[in-house]
């Protein structure tokens, strides 16, 4: 029931979202602490290849997301779960060094995309809330 | 995300030791024997960086670490000063004296790069605290 609630909304989403931010910042920060390393090539997870398979994993949960039939609702077993998979393989190695300005503006970037994740989470949390109290 | 403040942290550190190395250089400027009392010319240190394993985050995300303090081999700038107590007694630079071949120019750049890349470092700490703040927010 709970867990029908949540899938209903974009919570799981942004907790992905927030998720990859996270992870992407730590690979970010580990470029700036080796930029006078030797030998060093940037690192990154790209954001354009999560949001694809994002994308991908929400189709699939849309379509498998019917209305409930008097036959018992059926739950995809968490679509997003393979979102999470395939970050795991994403490191790239760039031949060439994108620089100090491009890294602090990547980690920038990042943060936003991270605090718009969070607020609206924040912001999802206390809808269902005011839903559970019945007052808003 | 917590190691990201370690992958920042050591990113400080070794930035400060290039520094410490740098601060050794200048402070030598004119030094012109070794802790023996041997007439030699200070030779300037430098640092090499290495990436540090022992220091990561999820997905390949590494820290910095110094892999040594390295010893340049320079020839040293010869002064005439025929009554220095470091200046060679016979040959050919009789009277001169060795003094360490160290460029202020080059140290000082180096220095301003390591304290920019130190203070780029410090902004990183800053939005990692932020983001955790922030995800801890939703518990509020």
């Amino acid at each position: 029931m709970l867990a029908q609630l949540f899938n209903s909304t974009t919570i799981p989403v942004l907790e992905q979202v927030a998720g990859f931010a996270q992870d992407r910042h730590q690979v970010l920060a580990g470029n700036l602490a080796n930029i006078d390393t030797p030998g060093y090539r940037t690192r990154d997870l790209p954001p354009e290849l999560f949001e694809a398979s994002l994308k991908k994993a929400l189709r699939a949960r849309d379509q498998n997301n019917q209305p409930a039939a008097p036959g018992g609702y059926r739950r995809p077993s968490n679509p997003l779960a393979e979102v999470r998979g395939d970050v795991k393989s994403m490191v790239r190695h760039d031949e060439n060094n994108t620089g100090f300005e491009a890294q602090i503006t990547e980690i920038a970037k990042n943060q936003m995309t991270h605090s718009l994740a969070m607020s609206v989470l924040v912001n999802q949390f206390q809808l269902l809330g005011a839903a559970i109290s019945e007052r808003a | 995300m917590i190691s990201a403040l370690d992958i920042s942290a050591s990113g400080l550190t070794a930035q400060r030791t290039r520094l410490t190395a740098i601060a050794n250089n200048i402070a030598n400027i004119s030094t012109t024997h070794d802790e023996s009392g041997a007439p030699e010319a200070y030779q300037p240190r430098f640092s090499v960086f290495e990436t540090d394993d022992a220091v990561r985050g999820s997905h390949g995300a590494v820290g910095v670490k110094v892999a040594s303090v390295e010893i340049a081999d320079v020839d040293p700038r010869w002064r005439y000063q025929p009554y220095h107590p470091d200046a060679v007694q016979e040959g050919e630079r009789k009277g001169y004296v060795a003094y360490p071949n160290i460029s202020v120019m080059t140290e000082f750049t180096d220095a301003l790069e390591a304290t920019r890349a130190y203070e780029a470092n410090l902004g990183v700490i800053d939005v990692t605290k932020e983001m955790v703040q922030q995800t801890l927010r939703i518990l509020a």
